[in-house]
């Protein structure tokens, strides 16, 4: 993960971009009604996406893995301040493109349908690890390692922590689930490219915003004392 | 009560894909992929976290990675080993948990340091006081060139070598069981 140079100042919305935006879509929907439906395209490393460049061990990968830390960039704090500051959490996830596909929606033209189980991610399942206790919607999440998936709808996402670990993100053991909690869906405009989760600032927490395509939710997560 | 109003003003800065993108290596290798096709162990043994930087027609060893001189076995963060149950690493023994891999290239060896301070970035604030243990081991030179920097983990009759490969040169690490 690299310090961006570029910044998006201002994603969050003119009234222009939004009406770009949705002509924007209405066209990529129009373009995408003659694609081939790809369930697995955020899955099987996607054969439809050709790999620029080989290498004879393991090929770079389509959907490359990222990492965020609470306190955001915590690796550049710890090298410039040492252990002054404390660590809270970090996710562990790959970041799909979108690639003029369409991404959430009703049924099965969409590469993440309504009301079935997304790996939030790419490849192996997306991992989050709290670094010590917090408390989310309410409920308390003990320091440790968890899978996160969530199960995508029009207006919420189920978000879902998961104790079966270090598994590939099409593996879901939903009796292992940990805690669920419900988050609204908000628009994101100009639509994200690349899946992305960034940790944000919140009084008592922080949020984990997570993006793609025309959509973001945030997960709210209070710190503990 | 985190207002979610109050994020949603925030203006979050969405990071842009990395040009050394991170990869996971496991042992056993593709663990995942082996406990989706119910083939795996009860927990994997170990897993590297890394970026892969590229060659881009460049000389690294020697050039962009100086001799003798600390690297961070990868790009941006530090590289990170964990080791999911207690190993030995060149017959000393490791205790479960996560670690940072170093590597000082030279010529004909590399010397692997194995740190304790962990969730850092590069090898700016390398300090030998974290050293768990370091380990020389001979550089073998490749035929072809490797493009993008790999790190990935060999089954061995003790245990597996953790090899790392770019340009022409291959390293490894035993580690023992």
């Amino acid at each position: 993960m690299g310090i961006c140079e570029s910044r998006i100042t201002n994603i969050f919305v003119s009234m222009k971009i939004k009406i770009h935006a949705l002509v924007l879509l209405f066209v990529l929907a129009i373009i995408s009604c003659n694609s081939k439906k790809d369930i697995k395209a955020t899955t099987e490393s996607s054969e439809n996406l050709q790999s620029v460049k080989t290498n004879p061990y393991t090929n770079l990968d389509q959907s490359p893995m990222d990492m965020i830390y609470y306190p955001e960039n915590y690796p550049i704090l710890r090298m410039n301040h040492g252990d002054t500051v404390p660590l809270v959490a970090r996710v562990i996830y790959s970041r799909p493109h979108k690639k003029g596909r369409q991404i959430f929606g009703e049924g099965n033209a969409f590469l993440c349908p309504y009301g079935k189980i997304w790996r939030l991610g790419a490849n192996e399942a997306t991992e989050i690890q709290f670094f010590k206790n917090v408390s989310i919607a309410g409920t308390n999440i003990p320091a440790g390692d968890y899978v996160m998936y969530c199960i995508p709808h029009a207006d919420r996402w189920t978000i879902v922590l998961n104790k079966n670990l270090y598994t590939w993100g099409l593996h879901v053991d939903e009796t292992k689930d940990f805690f669920r909690t419900d988050v609204p869906v908000m628009e994101q405009t100009p639509p994200a490219e690349d899946f992305t989760m960034i940790f944000v600032d919140a009084s008592g927490g922080a949020g984990l915003l997570m993006t793609w395509d025309n959509v973001k939710v945030v997960l709210p997560i209070m710190f503990l004392k | 009560m985190i207002g979610v109003s109050a994020i949603s003003q925030a203006q979050p800065r969405v990071p842009e894909m990395d040009k050394s993108p991170m990869d996971m290596s496991y042992f056993p290798a593709n663990y995942p992929v082996l406990k989706l096709q119910g083939k795996a162990p009860a927990a994997p043994i170990a897993r590297i976290i890394y970026g892969r930087p590229q060659r881009d027609n460049r000389q690294i060893f020697g050039k962009l990675l100086e001799y003798g001189k600390v690297w961070r076995l990868g790009a941006n963060e530090s590289t990170e080993l964990e080791f999911f149950r207690n190993v030995k690493i060149a017959g000393k023994p490791v205790k479960k948990g996560r670690y940072t891999l170093y590597a000082i290239p030279d010529s004909s060896t590399w010397v692997f340091v194995l740190s304790k301070s962990i969730d850092t970035w590069g090898a700016f604030d390398y300090n030998a006081a974290n050293d768990i243990l370091r380990v020389t081991v001979p550089v073998e030179k490749q035929a072809e060139s490797v493009e993008d920097f790999s790190l990935f983990f060999d089954k061995t009759d003790t245990g597996c070598m953790l090899i790392a490969e770019w340009e022409y040169v291959k390293a490894g690490l035993p580690i023992s069981l």
